[in-house]
């Protein structure tokens, strides 16, 4: 491949010294040498480096694309034909290099783009030529169109330009989204791509107009495409620099610091690198709180690397997709990674459980207060409704009734029993679910509450809309078992219950001006309402200093 | 009188249609939801309605919203709100602005049919009639420094009728005392808490039920 190289490039200094369509034919000659050599040596490199991607081999193409439209500079009209074919060709195999970095394959738009770009440069350039364009060397002129060429030949050079400049979008808009500033080499890179694409396309404008600069800028656009594969090589060679620093991480991780991520992120000089965990019992990648995290796809923004052992995945290092350019450097880290990661991989194994815990804990409650919710409807549409049927029944009968005292008084007896049932079942109902509280919401309901509490309360309810339900049942039995509390600890003290929304947080507090000094671990009440109030991802509080009163304080999320 | 009913379950509706029928009401609409009670209200503003509190589809609050709905559209039409649970906090919804032709009970009061039917009567006339409990809770309700302490017991007890919504006539039925002495029962407990004298029957039971709130 080196040889045919090196055979292109003497063809190319050949054809320079017998040509006499250019100019300055030993400038021109040296420039196209100087692209083909950088691009196919530096294709070399990578395909040798990184045989599985394919973006060495695109490099090595784009080489000796450059040396086939070198014919165009024939004496031989074949041979010309040939070189004026692939005239426009290699601008599209700058483009396609360009937009395939790293990985050698192109998605979404920039296919699109390179796919137009060959469908133009390919199939227009012939159309041109069958209609007579470019002279009388053209072999494949079949019509004597030369006006229809030009005009042809002019569409083809502003659609390309238009491709090409697509492809300076595409690469912008990479770069942004990219969030982190790109790795310096990588960025030099892909800096060099847009500027030899913006090059190429202020060319083809000015071929366009027969611009007096075109030579010079023909010279300096060959000049810069040139700089592309010379940036590339300075950013492998800085991979081999960066392995320098493994052992700084190496030494960093014997000291087994809680988090890996920093020590990682220096080594890689990537400060977005994140560690994950695999957690086979659970079937998933956990970060090191133990939350579950997904691998980036095929198609993210980010790239891992999976650290095995004894062929099973245990971790993965999520990093900018440029590292991917430095597999040595990633296997390396990852390696020393792999030695030290058991304790974060423990922790996160611990974290996961707790948060399962945490989640179950949370619907085993959720369970039970939707089964009291339905219990308690049963209750009112069944029991309760038919207790209120018959006490009816009973009234209209004893209105019925004549003078027999008897039945009167057996009648009121039927009543009074029927009354004392379902006050009994009304109080049951109630205790089973606070019906009120999903009719009319924690402000209605408290102020019930507050009716009926065995102490003076001052209430205030700050909230605009209803909460989600399980939040409001969780306020409102902070409430009254803290009222209760109050009552049974406090006699004679009064309370102030305020609730208020602060941002996506709902806070409840009740307190009182009693004589404190409440045990606070004691009371299975306090437990209870920590466990509710926990299970929904908050917090119970609770201060009882003697001789200050006490306040309970539950802060819920509900975002 | 004309009488508006809605209430879901079947039994309850015929028993109350009958129970008012019998006691000489026209039962213009028996309905099974709020849809329907406010469709059948519009259609032949009846003197009153008498709605259950929770009813379909969500069993919630329809039928409260329903009588919020009836009573800014058709001021005219007395509503009695009927519920398995009386809340303090949600009587100062009904009662929020006016006691004029709203009435709040438990459910359990139409077994005494001859109470039940002189509160329907009183709130189709524009009176109030709220649920004895519900005054009893606000009345015994803890407080800092009990304005009621300076009631005698008997002034406790006016006081507790009045705010349930009945005149002084039905006051001095109960009592068996005289309209005069309730009259002069009145003006004392508005004196001693200092309420504001106002003027209808259901006026006070507003301004009492406020000043018991606070």
């Amino acid at each position: 491949m080196a040889a045919a190289a090196l055979a292109a490039a003497a063809m190319s200094i050949a054809l320079a010294g017998t040509t006499d369509r250019v100019a300055q034919p030993a400038v021109q000659a040296a420039l196209f040498v100087w692209i083909m050599l950088w691009y196919v040596f530096s294709g070399l490199l990578a395909w040798w480096r990184r045989p599985d991607s394919g973006f060495g081999r695109l490099l090595v193409l784009v080489g000796f694309g450059a040396g086939l439209s070198n014919l165009a500079w024939s004496g031989n009209p074949l041979l010309f034909t040939v070189g004026q074919a692939a005239d426009l060709l290699v601008v599209v195999l700058f483009l396609h290099v360009f937009l395939a970095f790293p990985t050698g394959r192109l998605t979404g738009v920039s296919r699109r783009l390179v796919g137009a770009g060959y469908l133009v440069s390919v199939g227009l350039q012939l159309v041109v030529m069958l209609l007579g364009g470019f002279g009388p060397d053209n072999v494949l002129a079949v019509l004597d169109a030369p006006r229809a060429a030009t005009v042809l030949h002019a569409v083809e050079l502003v659609t390309l330009s238009g491709l090409v400049l697509a492809g300076v979008a595409v690469l912008a808009v990479r770069r942004r989204a990219a969030g982190l500033p790109l790795r310096r080499s990588a960025s030099l890179l892909v800096d060099s791509f847009a500027l030899g694409l913006v090059s190429l396309a202020v060319l083809m404008l000015m071929g366009l107009f027969a611009g007096a600069g075109f030579p010079v800028v023909q010279r300096v656009t060959l000049a810069v495409l040139g700089l592309a594969p010379v940036a590339f090589v300075l950013g492998l060679l800085g991979a081999r620099l960066a392995q320098t620093s493994i052992g700084d991480l190496v030494k960093e991780l014997r000291a087994a610091p809680a988090d890996l991520t920093p020590a990682l992120a220096r080594a890689l000089r990537d400060p977005s690198v994140t560690l994950l965990y695999w957690l086979p019992q659970y079937d998933s990648w956990v970060d090191r709180d133990g939350a579950p995290a997904e691998l980036p796809g095929p198609a993210a923004r980010r790239a891992a690397t999976i650290i095995r052992r004894d062929g099973e995945p245990v971790a993965a290092l999520v990093h900018h997709p440029a590292l991917t350019e430095e597999p040595d450097l990633l296997d390396a880290v990852a390696a020393a990674a792999e030695m030290v990661l058991d304790n974060g991989r423990l922790r996160a194994e611990l974290q996961a459980s707790l948060a399962e815990v945490r989640g179950s804990r949370a619907r085993v409650l959720e369970a039970g207060r939707r089964e009291r919710r339905r219990l308690e409807r049963d209750l009112h549409d069944g029991a309760q409704q038919r207790l209120v049927g018959l006490s009816l029944r009973l009234g209209l009968l004893e209105s019925q009734l004549g003078a027999d005292q008897a039945a009167r008084q057996a009648i009121a007896e039927a009543k009074q029993e029927v009354a004392t049932s379902l006050t009994e079942l009304r109080d049951i109902a109630r205790g089973l679910y606070p019906a009120v509280l999903s009719g009319h919401g924690l402000a209605v309901a408290l102020e019930s509450v507050a009716a009926q509490a065995p102490v003076p309360v001052r209430l205030t309810v700050d909230l605009r809309d209803r909460l989600p339900e399980p939040i409001e049942v969780a306020a409102y039995y902070v409430v009254c078992e803290s009222l209760t509390n109050v009552g049974r600890h406090a006699a004679g003290a009064g309370a102030t219950v305020h609730i208020e929304r602060a941002g996506d947080t709902v806070v409840v507090e009740v307190a009182d001006d009693g004589p404190g000094g409440a045990d606070t671990a004691r009371g299975s009440g306090l437990r209870g309402l920590a466990d509710r109030v926990e299970a929904l991802g908050g917090t119970l509080r609770v201060w009882s200093p003697a001789g200050g009163g006490t306040r309970v304080r539950a802060e819920l999320p509900c975002g | 009188m004309r009488v508006a009913i809605a209430e879901d379950s079947v039994l309850l509706r015929e028993g109350l249609a009958r129970l008012l029928g019998d006691a000489g009401f026209d039962v213009v609409a028996r309905c099974a939801d709020a849809g329907e009670l406010l469709r059948a209200t519009a259609a032949l503003e009846p003197d009153v309605v008498v709605v259950d509190i929770r009813m379909p589809p969500t069993h919630t609050d329809e039928g409260l919203r329903a009588a919020v709905d009836i009573r800014a559209a058709h001021p005219a039409v007395g509503v009695l709100v009927l519920s398995q649970y009386v809340e303090p906090g949600l009587a100062m919804t009904l009662f929020a602005d006016s006691a004029d032709g709203v009435g709040y009970l438990l459910k359990d009061r139409i077994s005494d049919v001859a109470e039940f039917v002189a509160a329907v009567r009183r709130v189709a006339g524009g009176g109030a009639a709220v649920d004895p409990q519900i005054v009893s809770a606000l009345v015994s309700r803890r407080r800092a420094d009990d304005p009621l302490a300076v009631l005698t017991p008997r002034e406790r007890e006016v006081l507790e009728l009045m705010a349930t919504g009945h005149s002084n006539q039905g006051i001095a039925d109960r009592l068996f005392i005289t309209v005069r002495a309730v009259e002069k029962y009145v003006s004392s407990i508005f004196g001693k808490l200092g309420i504001p004298a106002t003027g209808g029957e259901s006026r006070r039971v507003l301004a009492v039920l406020l000043f018991l709130r606070n």
